[in-house]
């Protein structure tokens, strides 16, 4: 019996964790303090599990624990933290949208287009100012394959793909909370729509060119998550909680 | 103003002044256990490091972790994001109000409220460069 210990390993894993590492995915409702267990779990990934095929994909030590950390730290005991993580990759045929064809000029013969989502993290949390953070994270890749000809009759095929990033973080405050208008614009890749109302609600869209990974796509994130906090200063809506 | 001893015992009720959260900042408020040897402020079992240290001075000993799996990893990287963001949102008021509330840690007699010692009348604040 071959891997027979990285097996066991994996057993002894928590079920989320042997989920991201088996099936590349998982979709959960925890308690903040039940999420605790899940990433102490995966601290140990890679001392125990050395085969490739069970690696986990680099984008969960570097950009899911990370988010889980930072929106646990901001959550009461009570508070629900849903995730929804998706690590499986772009190619998934139901990923992939319909191919169209493309206006070309010579030396290419024909070209097809199509574009792949992929919305590969997507986490919602309540929080412990009362306000309701929902985050989505989406690769949106648009792939062209064509027909090339040369001078002399040869035909190559070829392809290309290039990956833009979408982030989109909504914060929906608590009732009747106070908002203040930040005194400077965010980055002109960051859209910003604010709905007033008894709950205000704030979105920020921001869309870069990708794929990034690790400490670059964390940064992007909470750079597009900064502006919904921003209508409301830090330290504003502290409550001692631990 | 007597120097705070190292590994004092706190009274139960004094309330832990770490800063928590990372958008959402609030105290800890736990009871503290210890009053940390280098900045004397109270200290919960929670946040007490090696040596009892606060978080903020075990990073400065080199006790801070690059380890996003480490409970501690949030809050040494609280200062650098609110840093980052500032410069990129150009918005100092952004990273001055983050700072003023952390820096409030170190002033557990005033209640936790993050201007300082001073209030925004108050000249006495005011220091000759």
């Amino acid at each position: 019996m071959f891997w027979r210990k990285q097996k066991a390993a994996i057993e002894r894993f928590h079920p989320l964790h042997r989920a991201l590492t088996l099936e590349r995915a998982f979709s959960v409702s925890l308690r903040r303090d039940d999420w605790e267990p899940v990433i102490q779990s995966l601290a140990r990934h890679t001392a125990e599990v050395r085969r490739g095929k069970w690696q986990l994909n680099r984008r969960v030590p570097g950009v899911l624990v990370p988010m889980l950390r930072i929106l646990v730290a901001d959550m009461p005991p009570h508070g629900t933290l849903s995730v929804a993580a998706d690590m499986r990759g772009h190619r998934l045929p139901e990923k992939n949208g319909p191919q169209h064809d493309v206006p070309v000029r010579p030396p290419i013969t024909s070209m097809k287009q199509w574009y792949a989502m992929d919305p590969w993290l997507r986490m919602r949390a309540e929080l412990r100012d009362g306000s309701v953070l929902e985050l989505s994270v989406t690769d949106r890749v648009r792939h062209r394959k064509y027909r090339k000809r040369n001078p002399r009759g040869k035909i190559k095929y070829k392809s290309k793909s290039k990956t833009v990033q979408l982030v989109q973080v909504t914060r929906r405050l608590a009732k009747d909370a106070a908002v203040q208008r930040p005194g400077s614009p965010p980055p002109q890749w960051v859209r910003v729509r604010v709905k007033p109302g008894k709950r205000t609600v704030i979105r920020a869209n921001g869309k870069f060119p990708g794929p990034l990974e690790d400490q670059a796509m964390i940064d992007q994130i909470l750079h597009v998550s900064t502006e919904p906090f921003r209508w409301t200063p830090p330290g504003r809506t502290a409550r001692r909680t631990p | 103003m007597d120097a705070p001893g190292p590994h004092r015992e706190e009274d139960p009720v004094t309330p832990c002044s770490v800063t928590t959260g990372f958008f959402v900042l609030g105290r800890c408020g736990q009871a503290a256990v210890v009053s940390c040897p280098g900045c004397g402020r109270p200290v919960c079992g929670a946040h007490a490091a090696a040596n009892g240290l606060c978080p903020e001075c075990g990073a400065a000993q080199g006790y801070g972790t690059h380890d996003p799996h480490h409970p501690a990893w949030t809050g040494g990287y609280r200062r650098h994001y609110y840093h980052r963001s500032s410069q990129l949102y150009n918005d100092a008021l952004w990273y001055t109000t983050f700072s003023e509330y952390d820096r409030g840690a170190f002033n557990p007699g005033d209640d936790w409220s993050h201007g300082g010692d001073w209030g925004p009348d108050d000249d006495t604040g005011f220091v000759d460069s």
